[in-house]
């Protein structure tokens, strides 16, 4: 289904391609309709092609390869960025699931934070790099990106994980009272098996976050070595190498998959005693 | 010394409030070792959480609560009683052996001595060939026998149990209740059982204590003459009908007496 899919976005793109007018469609004097220039809209397999063929002319170094090194760079970054979200996060629902009064407090400035337009952070987190000095740690750039990252992916963890933590039977937690079992131990016997199944869709979305965190943080702070980066250096060349800028982008939609799938491969082998039914 | 024994409890909640409920009042009943007593009686008598009293899942807004000669609270702390619900409450995640282990993993049991006890409490409900099951692979009956081998699996001297035939069909739950005698007599275990069903109070029963509603309290108990041995046939005794007009009658009473009265202001 999936391919199939693919293939029809492939298959919608060409058409209009061919079919739509090349300057565009107006409709009282405002484009609406894109152009179909090979500048606009590059042929699909374009695309492809130009995977193979060197970055900059004359260079050894494919487009193949720094897509690729590039991916591989913002993925570790987002990864890392991702485990320091689920740290906070799990951790935070686990504090808001023990003291109510921890969940008045922090629940609602959860929300607002996520309101806070990330470019807008971006470059405030950045600048913390230049200045942040603890002994012989020195704050690396990369690591204001993965915190961006985490920025974005602790929030659905969090809450996530809270509602799973609270959606404990109350006969079980009547049963694990009467076998006069602490706090910690309902918290690892009952509240965190049950909270599996909400906290694997809570995860899945905090680690594409954390992709979106990265790649935003690098495209608005210049960080180099990432897909991000790679982005606006193609897309600076788009008038002269209109394929190029989608490599990139088809890189960063790698790294998304890649990453939801992890996480997609650690929900399947948690979830294969349970039966097979979903919580909504 | 008894099982049980509870001396003019009340239990009001949300007292002082709008909405305050006087869900026991001056409730004493004594359960001696060994007898098989049932709590019987409309929704909201209170009976389920006359249950959680002893059990110490609640407190008691006055009144004590003695179990095995301790406070209630002492009695969980030590693990005195095994608890069932309705609902079999195991967990999906952890296999049939594993549940009935979870009792003993509390208490710091080793392994080994686990893995020994949930084989006996695995023969005794006879379920054996079912321990790497998981519950969603089991029926309804099975799991509640599970649940049973669960409350059991400690040797608590005590089973208290929360309607715990309640979801099963007619069928099962008079081979659920043979098999509940069965497990009670192999193990000595005394039973506070709540329940809805007269026929049900009556044949598991020593005694069935009848209750009322708003304020809950205990109007009547009914001596059941049935003996120890208990089987099919039992079903078929006078004394059993006789019993059972005797619970009929205690509901019946105190129905009459409140729609006498009219004082159901709701």
């Amino acid at each position: 289904m999936f391919l199939a899919a693919l293939v029809l976005v492939v298959v919608i793109w060409e058409t209009y391609k061919a079919l739509g007018p090349a300057d565009g469609g107006k409709l009282l004097g405002v484009r609406i309709l894109p152009r179909t220039s090979e500048y606009a809209m590059p042929h699909v397999w374009d695309m492809f092609s130009r995977f193979n063929r060197p970055e900059v002319r004359g260079s050894d170094r494919t487009v193949f390869d720094a897509v690729l090194a590039g991916a591989w760079y913002s993925f570790r970054l987002s990864a890392t960025g991702f485990v320091m979200g689920g740290v906070v996060g799990v951790g935070l629902a686990v504090l808001m699931a023990r003291f109510r009064l921890v969940q008045r407090g922090v629940l609602p400035y959860l929300v607002v934070s996520q309101t806070v337009p990330l470019i807008a952070l971006a470059p405030l987190v950045v600048s913390w790099g230049g200045k942040l000095e603890v002994g012989p740690f020195v704050w690396p750039r990369w690591l204001s990106a993965s915190l961006l990252g985490a920025f974005l992916s602790f929030f659905p963890i969090a809450v996530g994980t809270l509602r799973g933590l609270a959606a404990a039977p109350a006969s079980s937690v009547e049963l694990l009272q009467s076998y006069a079992a602490s706090w910690t131990k309902t918290l690892f016997k009952l509240r965190f098996p049950t909270a599996v199944p909400y906290m694997v869709p809570a995860f899945r979305l905090g680690a594409s976050s954390a992709v979106i965190g990265v790649v935003v943080a690098e495209i608005s702070t210049g960080l180099r070595g990432g897909i991000g980066r790679l982005i606006i250096e193609y897309a600076r060349e788009a008038t002269g190498d209109p394929a190029k800028v989608y490599t990139a982008i088809f890189g960063a939609a790698l790294l998304g998959l890649t990453m939801a799938g992890v996480v997609v491969a650690v929900d399947v082998f948690v979830m294969r005693n349970r039966p097979k039914e979903s919580v909504s | 010394m008894t099982a049980v024994s509870i001396r003019n409890a009340n239990k009001i909640f949300n007292k002082g409030k709008a909405n305050q409920v006087d869900a026991l009042r001056d409730v004493s009943l004594d359960v001696e070792h060994g007898e098989f007593v049932s709590l019987i009686g409309p929704s909201g008598c209170g009976k389920s959480t006359l249950l959680r009293l002893i059990a110490n899942l609640l407190e008691p807004t006055n009144g004590e609560v003695v179990v095995n000669d301790k406070p209630a609270a002492q009695a969980r702390l030590d693990q005195d009683y095994g608890m069932a619900f309705q609902q079999a409450g195991l967990f999906e995640w952890r296999t049939v052996r594993k549940n009935i282990e979870l009792p003993l993993e509390l208490k710091g049991w080793d392994k080994p001595d686990r893995a020994v006890r949930a084989n006996e409490m695995l023969e005794l409900v006879q379920l054996r060939e079912f321990g790497d099951h998981y519950p969603w692979q089991l029926s309804g009956g099975m799991q509640q026998r599970i649940a049973i081998a669960r409350a059991l699996a400690a040797h608590p001297p005590l089973l208290l149990m929360d309607e715990p035939f309640g979801a099963l069909d007619e069928m099962t739950r008079e081979y659920m209740q043979g098999e509940l005698l069965r497990i009670c007599a192999a193990t000595g275990t005394t039973v506070v059982f709540v329940t809805h069903s007269i026929p049900e109070a009556v044949y598991l029963s020593n005694r069935v204590v009848v209750m009322s509603p708003r304020p809950g309290r205990i109007t009547k108990t009914v001596d059941v003459p049935l003996g120890g041995e208990r089987n099919e046939d039992t079903r078929n005794r006078t004394a059993f009908f006789e019993a059972i007009t005797a619970v009929r009658e205690g509901l019946r009473g105190m129905h009459a007496a409140h729609v006498g009265l009219g004082d159901d202001d709701r």
